[in-house]
């Protein structure tokens, strides 16, 4: 093998390489070429690091040398000064946000500082592509010692002990769930993987097939092993073309080497895996209706029992594990439960990753021990807000089936008991963070135009409830609320929740109820006072200059697409109220938070109209 | 827009024929009539009528002949019955003959008006449907890939949802006809893939432009307020959602997170990745597919 005196391992995840990295590999391989260091340096491109919002990010081996916002302008300066001079290029690393000072190596950075890799442990660390390069990592060792040395019963007990639980929402026990479809009998069983990640904000299951492949195939090569199947299926979303094409090397790569088919090292047993492109429906995480989406029928769930380790797939006994739940089987095989207890507390043991997203500046994944505050996440790993002068307001986690978390909770641990309590759930682990520039109401409108679309209409409480309750929130965010609408809200969520048949509909009503938990005087607002509090409900909010806080900068007046704004500059600005249509434009740009949000002012309303017997 | 249609009352009394002119030549039809199913054909013979109200008990040529002659060659007309005896015998070989609909006699000025609209709407719906196929006509070579791809995946169970997923990607949409191709391909009722293909937001049944612009409605993109984006590519574009420009240019698709919160707000024009949009930056993106 050859020696390189440098590995440039650059990240080629879906983020990056929209932020640029293939034209900076490009020109990267060329500036090398042309210095004469084509032979001492190598360029590895790796699946997503997770620290996607600084994008193009390139990790340097053996330094550990992290650079970020790589740009092809930036190459030949960093060409020289690094790989010539022997001298990091500081212009391109991260930088406190505080000292400003640069900070050169990976682990040294909070975002990475905090995180204890076990799912992700090879993310930016080795060529998705390679066989090698994983099994250079201890890659299938774990599958070695399940298929040779233990029994379905071992391999059970151990992911028992460990008290691994699923991770794609609800938290069911693995080993459970691997042990009822291990005492099926059947001639045929299933072992299925669900890549298919509908929650919208949650990119971790994408990141894992892209950067790690191996990692699930070899969780289910040991699962396979556990509950004796011998066909395996990964469900992928056709959204995700690079992590369908890694997963397509990955198995190629195992058949071609032994680790797929028959015989498996030796050890007389079988499986082999296919994958499965799915078609875009949100219901299909839910395990019955995935299955019927494999058979190719419409996506539709069906009352359990009988479960699918008794009547899955083909109505043979089937496991469907979630893609991050299968990535942490092979490391707690090898390394045993206790390891795996080790981190996490007494019911979520281990780690969790999550999608951070939304109006925080460290966008990107990150993987914590369970348990972590909730708070040491957003403010020492996510870095707080992205724009420092907006308060924090609320974390939304679950997605469409969790609830948003206000900052009087924010110090909770993250473990599944905790984040219900609070109205939300750990779901697969999406967290956007949401400033005070966010409308509760209009967030809980969002998710439930996701869910009243993605309902499936097998139950009718689901399909027409969940769109009953869209209808009053949109009447509510466009100024048509009524009082005795929180209330009908609430009463409505209750009965779609306890009549629903899937964890679709059980969970849909979640957003409304947790924003009106914690935010009621919100919707309050929208309906008694017409007043949008955040300015988002253009229907509900007028917008206002402080004579006291305008520069008369003129910012917002050339911003204004209506030329509502007047004033001559350095004096204060006024914004003429029949003109403006509360586009934002002018709260987006001013500089001094001189611009207020008040109460609608009801233009087709004259004060005379309203006297003479209007509606209100 | 009436004086467009031309109908053909065949009636061996006059009164009914005058009484027709009079309500539906009001109305602006352009109406002519005749006594007689002989005399309806040399006419038809010479001239094609958009609809034709025909007795049925009349000398010489009857009704039912005469439908059966307007069948075979003028087969774009739509044909209504005009008939003192409704008797179910009758009507029944009316309607296997194919007629739209029928007036009882005697009847009102409303319930003519009231068939005759409803015939002329038939025929017209009936004329866009046509339209519509002459439209989905797809080249052989798709065809051929079509068949292949059902070929590739016909004894294997389950596979309807990958068969459509090709199909879509050779045809670049899955109208009616593929899917009845792809339903006996498969040995499926066309029922039963369409039902497939209007449950999953994967499949489109219209066509998309050259460029395909996918936006993300997730939420990470939500909060960074990609509905601003949204707006922008559709008053740029002057087309809504799921809908394709006039020189099918561009088409715009919402999808439902795209997987790349980390740069949202985010689109995809056909393969390629946008992130940190905004409304300022759609115009740019938009000139590189010009």
């Amino acid at each position: 093998m050859e020696k390189y005196r440098a590995n440039l391992l650059m990240c080629a995840g879906t983020g990056c390489v929209a932020s640029g990295t293939p034209k900076v590999k490009d020109a990267l391989q060329e500036e090398l070429e042309k210095q004469g260091l084509a032979d001492e340096v190598k360029i590895v491109l790796t699946g997503c690091n997770g620290f996607c919002a600084e994008g193009p990010v390139m990790l340097v081996y053996p330094e550990e040398i992290f650079y970020q916002k790589l740009t092809v302008a930036e190459v030949p300066k960093l060409v020289e000064e690094h790989f010539l001079k022997g001298r990091p290029y500081e212009k391109l690393m991260f930088k406190d946000p505080e000292k400003r000072a640069a900070i050169p190596l990976m682990n040294d950075i909070p975002f990475f500082k905090h995180q204890v890799l076990r799912v992700l442990r090879n993310k930016g660390l080795i060529d998705p592509d390679s066989l090698d390069e994983y099994i250079a990592r201890d890659g299938y060792m774990a599958a070695g010692k399940a298929l040779t040395e233990m029994t379905p019963e071992d391999i059970i007990q151990t992911i028992k002990d460990a008290g691994i639980r699923g991770r794609g929402g609800a938290g069911f026990p693995t080993g459970l769930k691997w042990e009822f479809a291990s005492k099926s009998v059947a001639d045929q069983k299933f072992m299925l993987c669900n890549g298919d990640e509908g929650d919208p904000g949650a990119f971790m299951d994408r990141s894992v097939m892209e950067s790690d492949p191996h990692s699930v195939i070899e969780g289910m090569l040991i699962g396979a092993k556990a509950i004796g199947a011998s066909k395996g299926v990964i469900y992928v979303r056709a959204e995700y073309p690079l992590a369908v094409a890694r997963l397509e090397t990955a198995i190629k790569l195992c058949r071609e080497n032994g680790l797929l088919g028959e015989n498996i090292l030796g050890s007389g047993f079988n499986f082999d895996l296919e994958i499965y492109l799915g078609a875009g429906a949100f219901v299909c995480g839910e395990e019955t209706a995935l299955m019927r989406s494999i058979e190719g029928k419409r996506g539709m769930p069906r009352p359990r029992p009988p479960f699918p380790a008794h009547k899955g797939l083909w109505d043979k006994p089937s496991v469907l594990n979630n893609v991050e739940t299968l990535a942490q089987i092979a490391p707690t095989i090898l390394n045993g439960a206790e390891w795996y207890k080790s981190l996490g507390t007494e019911k979520s043991t281990g780690t969790k990753v999550f999608a951070l997203t939304g109006d925080i500046k460290n966008v990107g994944l990150v993987e914590v021990p369970m348990g972590t505050p909730l708070k040491t996440i957003i403010y020492d790993i996510g870095g707080g807000m992205t724009n420092k002068k907006k308060k924090f307001k609320s974390v939304q986690m679950g997605g469409p089936s969790g609830g948003c978390i206000p900052e009087d909770h924010i110090d909770i641990p993250v473990t599944y008991e905790d984040i219900v309590k609070t109205g939300a759930i750990m779901g697969s682990g999406g967290m956007v963070v949401m400033d005070e520039d966010t409308c509760m109401v209009s967030t809980a409108k969002f998710f439930l135009e996701f869910t009243a679309d993605e309902s499936c209409g097998k139950c009718t409480p689901c399909r027409v409830g969940t769109r009953v309750m869209l209808d009053m929130l949109t009447d509510i965010t466009e100024g048509r609320g009524q009082e005795g609408d929180i209330e009908k809200l609430e009463d409505l969520s209750r009965d779609i929740i306890s009549t629903s048949l899937c964890g679709l509909g059980q969970t849909a009503p979640n957003p409304v109820l947790s924003t009106i938990r914690y935010f009621k005087h919100e919707y309050e607002a929208h309906i008694k006072d017409h007043w949008c509090e955040a300015g988002i409900c253009s229907d509900l909010c007028s917008f206002h200059i402080s004579e006291e806080l305008c520069k008369g900068c003129g910012a917002c007046l050339r911003a204004c697409p209506q030329e509502a704004i007047v004033g001559e500059k350095k004096k204060a600005h006024r914004i003429i109220q029949e003109l403006c249509i509360q586009c934002r434009s002018c709260y987006d740009t001013c500089k001094f938070a001189s611009i207020e949000v008040k109460p609608a002012i009801r233009k087709e309303k004259p004060v005379s109209a309203v006297k003479e017997g209007g509606d209100k | 827009m009436a004086d467009d249609i031309k109908i053909l009352v065949v009636d061996d009394e006059p009164v009914i024929i005058r009484s027709c002119e009079s309500v539906l030549r009001s109305e602006g039809y352009n109406i002519e009539g005749v006594l007689g199913g002989k005399e309806a054909i040399l006419k038809m013979e010479q001239t094609p009528y958009d609809l034709v109200f025909t007795d049925l008990k009349m000398p010489e040529v009857d009704g039912i002949t005469l439908i059966k002659w307007i069948r075979q060659n003028r087969p774009d007309t739509g044909i209504v019955v005009i008939t003192g005896y409704p008797s179910q015998d009758t009507i029944k070989d009316a309607l296997e003959a194919g007629i739209i609909d029928y007036v009882p006699k005697p009847f009102t000025p409303a319930v003519l008006l009231d068939v005759t609209e409803r015939s002329v709407q038939w025929i017209k719906g009936k004329a866009a449907v046509e339209e519509e196929k002459k439209e989905e006509e797809f080249p052989p070579s798709m065809r051929q890939e079509i068949d292949r791809v059902i070929k590739e995946y016909r004894n294997k169970p389950g596979s309807s949802i990958p068969v459509l997923q090709r199909c879509q990607a050779i045809v670049g949409y899955l109208p009616p006809v593929v899917q009845k191709r792809v339903a006996k391909g498969l040995n499926m009722s066309p029922a039963e893939i369409h039902s497939i293909v209007t449950f999953y937001s994967y499949f489109t049944m219209k066509p998309r432009g050259d460029h395909n612009v996918r936006v993300c409605l997730g939420t990470a993109c939500y909060v960074k307020r990609v509905e601003e984006v949204l707006e922008k590519f559709k008053s740029t574009l002057k087309i809504d959602v799921g809908e394709v420009t006039e020189d099918k240019k561009f088409s715009i698709e919402t999808v439902r997170c795209l997987g790349a919160c980390g740069l949202a707000p985010v689109i995809v024009v056909d393969e390629e990745t946008y992130g940190a949009m905004t409304p300022k930056k759609v115009q740019g993106v938009l000139e590189e597919y010009a």
